[in-house]
């Protein structure tokens, strides 16, 4: 493990290392302000999705709360929720994410950035617009495809302005090397433009035929989860991961075929959303096989990063950002595995149409993604603001709500779904569906509770957040914000 | 160059004084702030081999892959929905003895008890009870007939008035239950809930229903009052 | 991988190959083999699947934007065992066959949905043909099913009062549900619209490529 270098080495220019700090603070400088624009949008779009989520989640239980606001029934809370955190927070996370790494590591300053800028406006615009068109009832009933189609148009816009500002970025960037975040987000940002608006075209503007609509529903909202965000976690922690170890990533190899075989499979497992239905059994069986082959990125994504901690634990734990990237990145391996599993017939006559099913989409995109996006919004905004930030505690409130409530939150909704699911199939002991529903409400219960710690994770982000956007620059500045400071860390002069 | 004549400090503490002697000697170092400084170098791979077991893993997954997906395709079929390949024919229910109490349970809890619920109880000026209630236990002649063709209009049960439409059960409507079914569901509610009445066989059904016949509509209470 | 053309082929390769293999040839292979298009059925002496009708249609509409998809799946399943044998949804009463493509086509919107929070729909029309039960059951899914999630629909509902007689289509509510003295509870047009769409979701025909119905 490498220490900080010493100042001499520091500032003296002909240094490689200060060659180095001197772009990156050049292009920090560049991405400052559009980077604290999407992960401020992306911070209030969290608040905002939590709440839906809950009223959601007790609704459930509890269906008598607020049943007689016709814009608040389940049916349209639920879909605000799903559009609010997936296209208001993780989206607008993503895409700052991406592209101050994209900036970074294509060592170029941001160029063209006004196209960033309109991409922003016209995103949060829409999402906004998107959002009350939900509520009010205009929402298409496609799923992760529910916003109006007054909203449309001005999606188009922005994901084709990013789409195409990707591809120049990386067209221009520097260095012989191409390191393995780029490409994820480069396919990432190229997919994205793709998937939306072919959903689009066939499921809202021209809708084909039949069960065809419901391939292309799951082909593409599986390849949401798939191929946008997916490669940005996973370029978040292959950045992330060795930055702030200091050690190199174990195998370049490895990562050449991670990649390739997450495009190639990925790709096709979102037919296993439809295992057991009125489509073809061939494209059943190819989704399936599809599903089940993803678990060689995950096992060589799983090493990769396995082998560049090992011996750095400690480290982990310290640093902020390692905690929520390093939980992340273990359960995108975990959560895909389950999925692989899941997509096996015999489980998934257990688990399709279950709870089960929810518990295992908020492991991929909340203990996956959504922790990987703190650990990096932990991480750039000390770099993007020249601040620390203000409280260590205020941090651990956040990992630890949110760390055990999705954990709790997991858990419950895949015991209560599978047993579900088992009671569903057993038309002997369970033939009246209102015994199996009410089976299921404590499980619903334990998931509001863990929906509670959440947000408790989630309040203390937000406070941190704002804290550190207000609070004045001081000089002496000089430790970044650690869970402990070991000894060797410590930055303060004696 | 640049390196200060003091000794150099760990990176951290960074006085203006010595910024101010670094800015002189290079312009684009001036403004490095606290939190570069501490930065490792940018990330970069290692060349570690893939491991030989590995890839035979992968192989053998592939290949475990491509096996399933040819066996399992309904030979790419548009028209083969189902796993074990080509069209299944359903099995057709061959005649058995049946307990007419647990398919007439079976029958009840997944067509009837919506309405007239799994207590048998109904629901207060909508669906009348059948827990205790004459039109169940008393005249097979009348309880057959409205299973066969519905039973709409007002009726008085129990002392209550009940105003509802009740769908038609027979052999040429919707829900099309044979003479096996309705007999097994008629003897299942007439033996329920504290309810105690003779069974109903199949043949008898089968007479009532040559005797009923067709009829364009459902019974109604006044109708119905000749078969008590 | 430092070759930006063959990267970017590549990344566009996989999604082509992805989309024209799951969706493309399916459009294709279906229209090729007529799935798409409707068969006359000489018993029934009508056409299969039928087209909807023009207040279900509106119905429809109302099942989508209260989002009904989310809690409900409309499709038959096969049976869940390799080697198939009976379809346990068929067994549970969802329906008298497995559904297939085919009974998807006139439904202009399609609802698979993938969830069972609550029952399957497909045949809903069958299973439940009562008006006033799934009247009732919108008002507030517990007048008719004993601790159920589903939310309550009052605002399918407008409480009026009553001038001169009652109306033939108001609910009939008793005890805690029933409204003050003087006053009635009768469906909107959305509620009829949406009850006329439920009972119209049957699958009450057979198609050569499906199973036989069950009696």
């Amino acid at each position: 493990m490498s220490s900080a270098p010493s100042l001499g080495a520091a500032i003296d220019p002909r240094t490689k290392m200060s060659q180095e700090r001197a772009e990156l603070h050049q292009i920090d400088e560049s991405t400052r302000v559009l980077a604290l624009i999407f992960l401020g949008t992306s911070a209030v779009w969290l608040l905002v999705g939590t709440i839906f989520a809950l009223i959601a989640s007790w609704k459930m239980h509890n269906p008598e709360l607020l049943a007689t606001q016709e814009w608040l029934t389940f049916g349209r809370v639920r879909t605000a929720h799903l559009n609010t955190v997936i296209y208001g927070w993780a989206t607008n996370a993503g895409i700052g994410v991406s592209f101050w790494l994209m900036a970074r590591l294509s060592r170029t300053v941001l160029r063209h950035a006004g196209i960033l800028y309109v991409s922003g406006a016209a995103w949060n615009l829409a999402v906004i617009v998107g959002t009350f068109g939900i509520l009010r009832g205009d929402g298409q009933p496609v799923e992760w495809l529910e916003f109006p189609r007054y909203v449309t148009p001005l999606l188009f816009v922005s994901y084709a302005l990013i789409g195409v500002w990707g591809i120049i970025t990386f067209r221009f960037r520097r260095g012989e090397h191409t390191y393995v975040s780029q490409w994820y987000l480069l396919a990432a940002l190229f997919w994205f433009p793709w998937l939306y608006s072919i959903a689009q075209i066939m499921l809202v503007f021209a809708p084909t035929v039949g069960v065809i609509q419901a391939l292309t529903n799951w082909w593409f909202a599986h390849n949401v989860l798939g191929l946008w965000f997916t490669p940005i976690g996973i370029a978040a922690s292959y950045y992330f991961i060795p930055k702030v170890l200091g050690k190199p990533i174990h195998s370049y190899h490895l990562s050449v075929v991670g990649f390739w075989a997450l495009a190639f499979f990925y790709n096709w497992a979102g037919v296993h959303h439809l295992i057991g239905g009125p489509i073809p059994v061939w494209v059943q069986s190819a989704g399936i096989v599809a599903s089940l082959m993803m678990v060689i990125p995950v096992i060589v994504t799983a090493i990769n990063h396995h082998f560049t901690v090992i011996g750095s634990f400690q480290q982990v734990w310290n640093s902020p950002t390692l905690r929520f990237v390093v939980f992340g990145a273990m359960n995108y391996s975990l959560a895909s595995l389950l999925g692989s599993a899941m997509a096996l017939r015999s489980v998934n006559s257990v688990t399709h149409f279950t709870h089960f099913t929810v518990g295992h989409a908020h492991h991929g995109m909340y203990a996956f993604f959504t922790m990987v996006m703190f650990g990096s919004i932990y991480y750039m905004l000390p770099r993007l603001l020249r601040k620390e930030w203000p409280s260590a505690f205020l941090i651990n409130v956040h990992f630890w709500g949110t760390a055990a409530g999705i954990t709790v939150y997991v858990v419950a909704l895949s015991v209560g779904g599978w047993i579900q699911g088992m009671q569903m199939n057993d038309v002997k002991n369970y033939p009246d569906f209102l015994q199996i529903m009410v089976a299921t409400k404590p499980w619903l219960f334990a998931r509001t509770i863990g929906g509670f710690m959440i947000a408790v994770g989630h309040i203390a982000f937000v406070a941190s957040f704002v804290w550190i956007l207000v609070k004045k620059r001081t000089d002496d500045e000089g430790s970044p914000t650690l869970f402990n400071t070991p000894p060797t860390l410590s930055l303060k002069t004696p | 160059m640049s390196a200060p004549s003091k000794p150099s400090h760990p990176a951290g503490k960074v006085s203006t004084h010595q910024l101010e002697q670094a800015a002189a000697s290079d312009a684009s170092i001036t403004a490095i702030h606290q939190q570069l400084l501490r930065e490792k170098p940018e990330p970069t791979e290692g060349f570690s081999p893939i491991p030989i077991f590995l890839l035979f893993v992968f192989s053998a997954l592939i290949f475990i892959g491509g096996v399933y997906i040819a066996h399992y395709a309904g030979d790419f079929e548009p028209m083969a929905f189902d796993p074990s390949r080509g069209r299944q024919v359903a099995v057709a229910e061959a005649p058995k003895a049946v307990d007419p109490m647990v398919l007439g349970k079976r029958l009840f809890d997944q067509n009837c008890a919506a309405c007239h619920q799994v207590t048998g109880l109904g629901v207060a000026g909508s669906f009348p009870p059948l827990a205790g209630s004459e039109w169940v236990t008393g005249s097979e002649e009348r309880l057959v007939r409205i299973l066969l063709h519905g039973l709409s209009g007002p009726i008085e049960v129990e002392g209550k008035t009940y105003n509802g439409a009740m769908p038609a059960f027979g052999p040429k409507s919707g829900y099309r239950f044979n003479d096996q079914k309705i007999a097994a569901v008629l003897t299942y509610v007439r033996n329920a809930w504290g309810n105690s009445a003779p069974a109903i066989t199949p043949e008898r059904v089968k007479e009532i229903m040559a005797a009923a016949g067709e009829r364009p509509g459902p019974w109604t209470g006044p109708e119905l009052d000749q078969y008590k | 991988m430092n070759n930006g053309p063959l990267l970017f082929l590549g990344i566009f390769f996989t999604i082509a190959f992805s989309w024209s293999g799951i969706v493309l040839t399916n459009l294709v292979q279906q229209t090729e083999a007529g799935a798409t298009q409707p068969i006359y059925d000489k018993e029934l002496e009508k056409i299969v699947p039928a087209p909807m009708t023009g207040d279900a249609r509106q119905g429809q509409a109302v099942y989508a934007d209260l989002g009904c998809i989310y809690c409900h799946s409309q499709q038959v399943r096969n049976s869940l065992a390799r080697e198939g044998g009976p379809s346990v949804d068929v067994e549970r009463n969802y329906g008298r066959r497995p559904n297939v493509a085919r009974d998807y086509i006139q439904d202009g919107r399609v609802f698979l949905g993938t969830m069972r929070t609550g029952p399957d729909l497909r045949n809903i029309g069958q299973r439940q043909p009562s008006v006033d039960w799934h009247m009732l059951h919108l008002y507030n899914p517990l007048i008719t099913s004993k601790d159920s999630i589903m939310p309550p629909f009052p605002f399918l509902f407008e409480e009026r009062e009553i001038v001169g007689e009652p109306s033939p289509k108001a609910l009939r509510l008793t005890g805690e549900w029933a409204p003050p003295a003087g006053y009635e509870v009768v469906p909107t047009a959305r509620a009829e619209a949406l009850v006329a769409y439920l009972l119209s979701l049957r699958t009450d025909y057979d198609l050569p490529e499906a199973p036989k119905s069950v009696e």
